[in-house]
């Protein structure tokens, strides 16, 4: 669980598992050859069904996923794995569907890309993404406010001592903003730290990752600690008092 | 719906109450001239036209006078023989009948208690009249003219036109509620689904009715689903179409950077992407443009405009930072926070195309001013860059699809969809808003946009 991402991507013999199910079987193969030299090992499913089933072996860390998917759609199959599973998951949505990209986010996905997308694109996602996996841990003080506490450690958030269950992208954002309670976080370093991208004109991962975040922490009781949005800056965690 | 109500209710008291009055009044003219032949009239001529009728033919004189008295005489007539029948074979009234018992039985108990009142004879309604041939005819006059019931008339005659009128008013008012009703149903229905509530149906009361009003209950229906199925094939199609023309787009991005990895970057790839970015962005464009022209099914919620314009000024301002845009900057203006009632996504869309068009037309170093205020019941927001304008004959076509500018096909670098401006605007009037181009008496395109503001109480 603690190898270091580069020493991973190094280490020849130990390539990264990536499922990708998208029912376009030529785009699956093409990327399957261009992540290659980049140890990352896809293997590629065509339908929502196969992909649940291969997802049982527990041998992948992310999940590429198409939402639309003949049979079970995309977001079926993100609502079924969440119901188990934290994988990180990159959504492929069709561009300017907002809805299909905002649900989603909501239903757990950790990042999204409008299908056509660059390949190098997802490749510095899928990076960012298991490098924030893998990283993690090397910075593992705790982390408390109030109600809320987060152990990087295991990546476990509680709420007044009742365990939250977060996404990797949400755990992120919130492990950002508790480190600063007070202080405006821009949008740039969040998506830096939780997205592992800089932040794109026209993009509100971000913000529904935040909404999603507070209505989580709603749920849960953390009634003090409030995120607030400061227009066209960033968000900051207000302490309760 | 009222002055339907109104007009229908109208038309039928009208009709009904002129009926009355009509009739009414056909009734009273013929009673007043009753009443004027009556008064006129004495019973000494009748008995004496009888009896010189009598006198010179008999009997069949007498008959032949009874059948030529004129319809319009005051009085019937009845001419009884000795047996109580009457000469031309009508049957007696039992009015006149009860008369001439009594008349008997009067006489009978006058004999009975004392001749010496002989001379005196009670009033009757009637004369005897002795024939040639020593038969005896009983004349009995009936007026036509009741009295009594002339007395009834003068009193309730307004009582019953009131009563008639009010009874005609309910009835008259049922009726056309009973037609109104279904026209109102009918337009709440269309009303819904005009404001996009695709699902909406007239009730079973409605279409299980067996009259014309049911088959159009029925009819609307069949059409509202319809309507639906179609909506959703067409919303079902453009993702498919999304779909269908972008997987081609996606392989060919993943295969140029295949190539590129083994043979280096060449200027042609970068051209490559450069035309695969610009076709999927039209692609993105027209499927929003016609996306535009199907109904949402989702209901509008309110915005705070200001917000949602400070997001896109934001956006455009990072995309000036990291495109090749450069130095221009936008500047904005807000005095106020208006609310609007629509789509966010559409209305973002509708205000980052105006605002990146505007950018996009701007000199080096140029500044384009964004404000936000309000004009009545309108929401304003002015869009002013310092580019070079817009010939004025090509100021009402700019929003047309696909229409460019000639500064614009001199300018290829410029070139963007072509969809922009026509999103915009479908977005806008779709809002019940308006965008206006003019431009700026010292240069520059100005952009006007307007939207109703949704009112504070909901």
């Amino acid at each position: 669980m603690t190898h270091d991402v580069f020493e991973l991507m190094n280490n020849a013999t130990r390539p990264a598992n990536i499922l990708i199910v998208d029912d376009d079987q030529e785009l699956g193969e093409m990327l399957r050859d261009f992540l290659a030299p980049d140890h990352l090992k896809l293997t590629a499913c065509l339908n929502g069904e196969d992909g649940l089933k291969e997802l049982q072996s527990g041998k992948f860390e992310l999940l590429i996923l198409d939402i639309m998917l003949p049979g079970i759609s995309g977001l079926d199959v993100l609502k079924k794995l969440r119901q188990s599973n934290d994988l990180p998951v990159i959504m492929l949505t069709a561009r300017g569907d907002d809805i299909d990209r905002i649900i989603g986010l909501e239903f757990g996905a950790d990042d999204y890309l409008a299908k056509p997308f660059n390949p190098r694109e997802l490749a510095a996602r899928i990076k960012a993404i298991l490098r924030r996996t893998k990283q993690s841990p090397r910075r593992s003080e705790s982390c408390e406010l109030g109600d809320i506490a987060l152990d990087p450690r295991t990546r476990r958030a509680t709420v007044n001592g009742e365990p939250l269950r977060l996404t990797g992208t949400e755990f992120e954002i919130l492990r950002c903003l508790l480190e600063t309670p007070g202080e405006v976080v821009s949008k740039d370093k969040l998506n830096e730290r939780a997205l592992g991208r800089r932040f794109m004109p026209y993009d509100r991962s971000i913000d529904t990752h935040i909404s999603n975040l507070r209505g989580k922490l709603e749920r849960a009781g953390a009634i003090n600690e409030t995120i607030q949005n400061q227009r066209g800056v960033g968000y900051l965690l207000i302490p309760g008092i | 719906m009222r002055s339907l109500l109104v007009r229908i209710f109208l038309s039928f008291w009208l009709i009904i109450a002129i009926s009355i009055g009509l009739a009414a009044g056909g009734g009273y003219y013929y009673a007043e001239r009753m009443r004027q032949a009556f008064e006129n009239y004495e019973i000494s001529d009748t008995v004496i036209a009888a009896s010189n009728a009598l006198e010179s033919s008999g009997r069949p004189g007498l008959e032949a006078w009874l059948g030529d008295l004129p319809s319009n005489y005051p009085v019937n007539v009845f001419v009884l023989d000795r047996q109580g029948k009457d000469v031309l074979g009508r049957t007696v009234p039992g009015r006149i009948e009860r008369a001439i018992r009594r008349f008997d039985q009067r006489r009978d108990s006058h004999r009975e208690h004392g001749r010496e009142r002989r001379n005196l004879r009670p009033a009757r309604p009637l004369t005897q009249l002795v024939g040639p041939d020593d038969e005896l005819y009983t004349l009995f006059v009936v007026p036509k003219y009741s009295v009594y019931g002339e007395w009834v008339r003068e009193q309730t005659r307004v009582l019953l036109l009131l009563l008639a009128l009010m009874v005609s008013a309910i009835v008259s008012y049922a009726l056309a509620r009973a037609i109104t009703r279904p026209v109102h149903k009918f337009r709440e229905a269309t009303v819904s689904i005009a404001e996009g509530h695709l699902n909406t149906r007239v009730s079973d009361s409605m279409t299980q009715r067996k009259d014309e009003i049911g088959l159009l209950a029925q009819d609307f229906n069949s059409m509202a689903d319809k309507l639906q199925r179609s909506a959703q094939q067409q919303v079902e199609l453009s993702r498919n179409i999304s779909h269908e023309l972008r997987s081609p787009l996606a392989r060919l991005r993943v295969a140029l950077e295949l190539a590129r990895r083994q043979t280096g970057d060449l200027a042609e790839f970068v051209r490559i992407e450069t035309e695969a970015e610009r076709l999927d962005s039209l692609i993105g464009q027209i499927l929003s443009y016609s996306r535009l022209e199907t109904r949402d099914q989702d209901e509008s919620t309110p915005i705070k405009l200001a917000e949602l314009l400070a997001e896109v000024v934001e956006d455009v301002r990072f995309e000036c930072r990291s495109e090749g845009v450069q130095g221009v900057t936008v500047d904005f203006n807000q005095d106020q926070e208006p609310l609007v009632s629509g789509f966010a996504g559409e209305l973002t869309s509708a205000l980052e195309n105006v605002l990146r068009n505007a950018v996009h037309h701007s000199p080096k170093g140029g500044s384009v001013t964004v404000e936000l205020s309000s004009v009545g019941e309108q929401a304003r927001i002015t869009i002013e860059d310092q580019g070079t304008g817009v010939a004025d004959e090509e100021l009402a076509n700019m929003f047309e699809p696909f229409f460019r500018t000639r500064s614009a096909l001199a300018t290829p670098e410029l070139h963007g969809t072509g969809l922009g401006l026509a999103i915009a605007k479908r977005a806008i009037e779709k809002h019940s808003g308006t965008i206006r181009a003019s431009n700026r008496a010292n240069g520059g395109l100005r952009i006007e946009i307007e939207l109703p503001v949704r009112p504070a109480v909901d």
